[in-house]
């Protein structure tokens, strides 16, 4: 979010640097992105978690920047115009359908504006910020928005309320509730939206049998009006709008509408109705002093304030969690400065309302962290923890590491390969399990799909090199493999895969030698690491695929050999080499391999060669 | 007769002897002499021959002959291994390349694992893992991310298809039996999950890191990957304090980029801890320069910030104790998390990300 250095001495008094702002900002938990002049004045961009909504307004960074810096925050400006509406020339009424999805509605009618271009201050603090500038109604609701974080929505009344020329209005009555299946709106961006059962509407009946639009939805609540009812340069009266509505409904509604805006950006992470009303009177206020019109209606239905209860704060036990002893005076301090509500109870607790729009403050570590942060976290000292030692052996890890040991010392490079692959990748290997493990949202197709063996994988990488012109290269992959069982489990099981492919070359004092890889390089290589992993000696069986071969530890299968077909090779663009791979099985082999040592005696004399001819 | 042959012989015996020069020729001599078909086999088998009353003189001239060439042989012998003429050594031309075997690599994202999970083990850490696959409680609900809250925006997702499979999961990881769960599965999207299987599996006190593979479906560019790796510690017990977890980051970043390292912890938000901090540490590459000046020349790694973000952390959450069934009264705790990736990319200066999956062997062998 952007919002302005001068904008915010609205507010609160500052005698910091911009920049020397910034870094206090920084450091109590909003990150200044970026810091730009800009027409006289310097734009902040502020990246705001999710957990305070209240700080998506000048109004709330400014209170945050006095509790930070310890100067006085000056709080919304108090309107002196007169709120009197004078005779009441509509009977407007508020219907709510259920106050669990709208807790606070109310609407003002404002009649007899201009609607025209915005001043130069208005249009210059909107552009600043990332705002375009429409006209002056709807620029004064979007002023409104970003200054108090309370989204307003401003409809042309008549576009409600049909009237013949001069006939008043006799009623005006605005629902807010669920939309019906198959209900529709063309909302302000032009594109015609389905409705349904899970999202919030405004509509409006004005009980006048001849031109009327019956109840039918204005607006999609909290996220985006409607075309019919928009403020244009011919808007005569308007019907201003401020309210809160339940976060979880506003979420999931511009969510299935795949919208986005401002308004529904703070619904969603909650608004507290202690905003609601004075940033309606401000928008008000601005609408008379910039556009002329004359207040005629106020009404209002929910409640206008949130029931808090008091959270406990036991000095004790922030001290003990912070590790640092900050007194209750202090903690009082900082709270109050944050808005709460901070009653000392002796020297041990304070009973704390937080402030109003702090729906993020629940309970008594929310407190101890406002405490802490505004505090400074710089000021925490340092100390080792006292780690009480519980042994978790973890013998898979030391097999793993054991045997990364010796292929890394058999000349293998280790690689590290994607555990997704495209259905492509296993079809050109002509593996198609029954079942396999697939993504139900992957960005590309080549995301699809767990991998249920490393091979095409680690083939893949070896065909990489071999196309940046290595000679010869070698890989294993100690990794995952995912499949499903025949009982419908998702199982993942450890692999040790390794490729080889090309030639290797070697220089002996009689000159250069040169061997292509193959099989016999993967056997050697295998049998290596099993033997030195105390597994002893495997068979390799032939199987009915004369490239394949199965290693078998007795009756046990624990992996299989390779030549990667010629089809596999030509999808992986490898020409002129071969590759062999192959795969053991963690789970088949951990029974096997032995990694305890034991000694048995060498003999005392050195053994004797002898060749017998028989 | 022979008496003249034999102080012949010594006589040309001696001369040869002193005009030998390398221990071929010696062996020669030897041969020539001391051979079964040599001068001196020739003498002895010349004695059966002679009259009998000139046998024993004779065979005593021949014996003291014998003594004296083996004497003489030795003696040369000893001199040529003094002076190892350079005839002797077949000439070594030190230009060629050396001959070595060549041996592999481990890769560099493997090496940093190591290197950081070495560091907390030497602080008493246990190393635990945990399935890829994960059930959405242990990746969001457990962890205090609500399924339906702007909050969980943060954490995008891969979701498995084929909702409602029961996952298992073998033992060798966590020490956890096979799990009959229901509900949606997902590929985790950070390792904070091992936290709440740890937790339930053991009782407190726990310091624990878990290195990981993790996914998440963001676009593919030179500092994004759908699949990373992150490492994840905590550490439970019944007095942890806010001041631990710095003391223990702290010891850990300057473990992994030296102790002249600055370090700065900035409030953030997290669900699953409170308070959290996010943790800076100096650029590393204008560290030697001062900040102001890394601004001025907006530092390519930092982008003049002078800092650079590597860790999330914070006091693990009441709300996640109680999912775990600890006490949060009793108990309290903190938990950290970083990338990988990030931190081999800092540490070692690399610019793409996905230089890391590409395995080329250029890439590979420079670490």
């Amino acid at each position: 979010m952007k919002l302005t250095y001068n904008w915010l001495k609205d507010f609160v008094e500052i005698k910091l640097s911009p920049q020397a702002l910034a870094d206090k900002l920084t450091m109590a938990g909003l990150e200044v992105k970026s810091l730009d002049e800009q027409n006289g004045d310097f734009v902040y961009e502020i990246e705001i978690t999710s957990n305070r909504p209240d700080w998506l307004s000048v109004v709330g960074v400014a209170r945050e920047v006095a509790a930070v810096t310890g100067k006085r925050f000056t709080g919304m400006p108090v309107s002196r115009f007169s709120r009197r509406t004078g005779a009441p020339a509509h009977r407007l009424t508020i219907r709510v359908e259920n106050k669990k999805d709208c807790s606070l509605y109310t609407a003002k009618i404002i009649e007899g504006v201009k609607v025209g271009p915005s001043p130069d201050w208005l249009r210059q603090r909107l552009e600043l910020i990332g705002c375009r500038s429409i006209n002056n109604i709807v620029d004064i609701t979007n002023y409104v928005l970003f200054e108090t974080g309370e989204p307003l929505h401003a409809f042309d009344l008549d576009k409600i309320v049909s009237r013949s020329a001069g006939e008043p209005v006799c009623r005006l009555a605005i629902t807010t509730r669920r939309a019906k299946e198959n209900e529709e709106i063309i909302t302000i961006d032009g594109i015609k939206r389905a409705l349904n059962n899970d999202i919030l509407i405004i509509a409006a009946d004005t009980g006048s049998p001849a031109h009327r639009i019956t109840g039918s939805p204005i607006a999609i609540a909290g996220v985006m009006g409607g075309k019919e009812t928009e403020v244009t340069a011919s808007t005569k009266n308007v019907l201003l709008e401020a309210a809160v509505f339940n976060p979880g409904l506003i979420r999931r509604g511009r969510q299935q509408l795949g919208l986005q805006t401002d308004s529904a950006y703070r619904f969603e992470r909650g608004i507290g109705p202690e905003a609601a009303i004075p940033a309606s009177w401000r928008a008000v206020e601005l609408i008379r002093e910039l556009s002329g019109g004359e207040l005629k209606c106020a009404r209002s239905v929910g409640a206008a304030r949130l029931t808090r209860k008091a959270i406990n704060l036991s000095i004790d036990r922030m001290q003990t969690l912070l590790g640092v002893k900050i007194d209750g005076t202090t903690a009082k301090r900082i709270l109050e400065a944050l808005g709460c509500k901070v009653a000392v109870r002796g020297r041990k607790s304070c009973s704390v309302v937080a402030a109003p729009g702090r729906l993020d403050i629940q309970s008594e570590v929310d407190l101890i962290e406002e405490v802490a942060r505004v505090w400074g976290y710089e000021k925490i000292p340092v100390t080792i923890p006292t780690v009480k030692i519980q042994s978790m052996p973890n013998p898979q890890r030391c097999q793993i590491s054991a045997a990364k040991t010796v292929l890394a010392g058999l000349g293998l490079d280790e690689a590290i390969t994607y555990s997704l692959v495209s259905r492509e990748l296993l079809d050109a290997f002509k593996i198609s399990p029954e079942l396999l493990v697939e993504v139900q949202n992957p960005l590309s197709s080549d995301q699809a799909v767990l991998r249920p063996t490393l091979i095409p994988s680690l083939a893949k990488a070896v065909a990489y090199n071999l196309a940046q012109k290595q000679p010869g290269v070698g890989f294993f992959e100690i990794g995952n493999a995912y499949s499903v069982d025949q009982d419908g489990c998702v199982q993942e099981q450890t692999i040790f895969a390794l490729a080889v492919g090309g030639q290797r070359s070697w220089l002996t004092a009689q000159g250069a030698g040169r061997e292509t890889l193959g099989l016999l390089h993967a056997k050697g290589i295998i049998q290596t690491l099993l033997t030195r992993l105390g597994v002893g000696q495997v068979e390799w069986v032939a199987s009915e695929n004369p490239q394949e071969y199965a290693i078998m530890r007795g009756k046990q299968r624990v992996g299989v050999l390779q030549n990667i077909p010629a089809k596999a090779l030509a999808y992986l663009d490898v020409k002129h080499a071969g590759i062999v791979a192959a795969q053991l099985y963690l789970d088949a082999l951990k029974g096997l391999i032995g990694l305890k040592k034991t000694f048995s005696d060498i003999p005392r004399y050195p053994a004797i060669t002898r060749d017998i001819s028989v | 007769m022979p008496g003249i042959d034999i102080e012949a012989i010594k006589v040309s015996i001696e001369a040869q002897a002193q005009a030998i020069n390398s221990s071929a020729e010696l062996e020669s001599l030897r041969v020539q002499y001391l051979g079964r078909k040599g001068v001196l086999a020739q003498l002895t088998g010349a004695i059966p021959g002679m009259p009998v009353e000139e046998r024993a003189v004779f065979g005593r001239q021949v014996n003291a002959l014998k003594n004296r060439i083996t004497e003489l042989i030795e003696q040369k012998q000893k001199v040529l291994e003094l002076q190892a003429g350079p005839q002797d050594y077949t000439h070594v031309d030190m230009g060629m390349p050396g001959l070595a075997q060549e041996i592999g690599r481990i890769h560099p994202l493997t090496q940093v694992i190591d290197e950081i999970c070495g560091i907390f083990t030497a602080m008493g850490f246990s190393v635990v893992e945990g399935p890829e696959i994960e059930t959405e409680f242990n990746n969001f609900t457990g962890l205090n991310i609500p399924l339906d809250h702007p909050s969980r925006d943060a954490f995008d997702t891969f979701y498995i298809k084929c909702a409602g499979i029961p996952v298992s999961r073998l033992a060798g990881s966590a020490g956890s039996p096979a799990h009959r769960l229901t509900g949606k599965l997902l590929l985790r999207s950070h390792t904070s999950p091992v936290q709440i299987r740890t937790m339930k599996a053991h009782k407190p006190p726990l310091a624990v890191v878990v290195p990981g593979r993790v996914y998440r479906p963001d676009a593919v560019d030179a500092s994004h990957s759908f699949m990373f790796h992150q490492i994840e510690g905590f550490v439970v017990d019944t007095q942890i304090r806010f001041s631990d977890l710095k003391g223990a980051l702290t010891h850990f970043a300057q473990g992994v980029f030296g102790k002249d390292i600055r370090m700065r912890f900035r409030p953030h938000f997290f669900p699953f801890t409170e308070p959290s901090v996010e943790v800076d540490v100096s650029c590393v590459m204008c560290q030697s320069v001062k900040v102001s000046k890394c601004q001025q020349r907006r530092c390519s790694v930092c982008g003049g910030k002078g800092w650079l973000e590597i860790l999330g952390a914070g006091m693990i959450h009441p709300s996640v104790f109680k999912h775990v069934g600890y006490d949060p009264k009793k108990y309290s705790g903190f938990a950290f998390g970083m990338g990988v990736e990030r931190i081999a990319m800092l540490k070692y200066g690399i610019n793409d990300i996905r230089l890391f999956f590409e395995n080329d062997r250029r890439f590979l062998e420079q670490f």
